[in-house]
């Protein structure tokens, strides 16, 4: 984030905390894709993704004046929607739990298909324990490294490191068995 | 960098949610109660452009009052210290010295030593009275002293709070003329 785009959040998110409802809409807008997208991806289910984003939004409203910084406002957001994510994954009982195992085989080359290869990544990620795969999302999608994510979620360094260096072995063994001759 | 790691990244890019989404969230937050600002934050609300003018008239009027009450306050310290230098200035005989005199004007004889003692007590009594008097005179001096500075500060103090209201007043038609305009 450059300089003018840190100093103009900084003002909208000053503005928001008096009461600016332009203010707040335009860090919404700037924001929106990183809650839902993390929501999206760790729910696997768009409606409740955009509801639990909301939610994420409307608890930022309440607590805009302990916002001190955009950077704080970005760690804010993302430390609320990821504890918001694992407590939805743990109080929907109703969810299908897919095992790895049951994750099943592709029927076609991947290599023809991006957009197969990605839907069977999100898949076996999707069958995770909930803190690993919240940690696989902050590292993939937002890019955090492994210090980052122990602080939006809490975590000992070594426990995310752990995390990582498993969930990438999961994943890598699956595709491989999946792929065969394909290098990973 | 592996190609693991960019097809990771590639199945997990952001996305966006729904297009009203935005406006649902909004009109979530207009039915919400609006958060309570924090004191600072009041403040700094007051300092924006058309409060600032009502803001600089109660300082400006605050600004006054407290220098009528510290011009009040000096005169009054004034006057504490001019009581003690009357007090030292004039201070009660000693006992001491009355009894010395005492004892040389009885020393001639005892036939005088009746008149000499009733004189003493005599002298005795007008130094503890005028010890009485003295005082309560210097006491009344400065009370009248004190009742007259009183009124020149309540004078001072009148005199600044007029100057106040009339500043508040100028200043209240002008916002007012202000408003008018279209």
């Amino acid at each position: 984030m450059d300089k003018a785009t840190a100093a103009r959040l900084d003002d909208r998110i000053e503005r928001s905390a008096l009461g600016d409802q332009f203010a707040f809409e335009e860090i919404v807008r700037q924001h929106q894709g990183m809650v839902f997208s993390m929501a999206c991806h760790f729910l696997r289910d768009r409606a409740l993704a955009e509801e639990l984003a909301q939610e994420v939004f409307l608890n930022l409203h309440q607590n805009l004046h302990s916002i001190k910084s955009p950077e704080h406002l970005t760690f804010w957001l993302r430390k609320v929607t990821s504890h918001r994510c694992i407590d939805q994954s743990r109080r929907q009982k109703v969810r299908p739990q897919v095992s790895l195992e049951d994750v099943p085989e592709p029927s076609m080359e991947a290599t023809e298909n991006d957009l197969f290869l990605s839907e069977m990544l999100r898949r076996v990620v999707d069958a995770l324990p909930e803190k690993a795969r919240m940690v696989v999302i902050l590292r993939y999608q937002e890019d955090l490294d492994p210090g980052e994510i122990a602080s939006v979620l809490d975590m000992p360094l070594n426990t995310v490191k752990s995390h990582l260096r498993r969930s990438l072995s999961v994943l890598r063994d699956k595709l491989s068995r999946t792929l065969g001759e394909v290098s990973i | 960098m592996s190609r693991l790691d960019d097809e990771i990244r590639k199945a997990f890019r952001r996305q966006q949610p729904s297009a009203d989404f935005t406006e649902r969230l909004l009109e979530r937050v207009a039915m919400q109660p609006s958060p309570k600002p924090r004191w600072w934050q009041r403040l700094a609300l007051l300092l924006e452009p058309p409060k600032l003018r009502w803001v600089a008239i109660g300082v400006t009027a605050s600004l006054l009052l407290a220098i009528g009450a510290a011009q009040y306050r000096k005169l009054n310290q004034v006057v504490v210290q001019d009581d003690g230098k009357v007090a030292q200035t004039s201070p009660a005989p000693k006992p001491v010295d009355q009894e010395t005199a005492g004892r040389t004007s009885a020393s001639p004889g005892q036939e005088t030593a009746t008149e000499n003692q009733t004189a003493t007590r005599n002298t005795k009594h007008a130094a503890t009275s005028s010890r009485n008097h003295r005082p309560a005179l210097a006491r009344l001096q400065k009370q009248q002293e004190l009742k007259s500075e009183g009124e020149v500060a309540k004078e001072t103090l009148m005199y600044a709070l007029s100057i106040a209201s009339s500043a508040l007043n100028e200043a209240q038609k002008a916002v007012h003329d202000d408003g008018l305009k279209p």
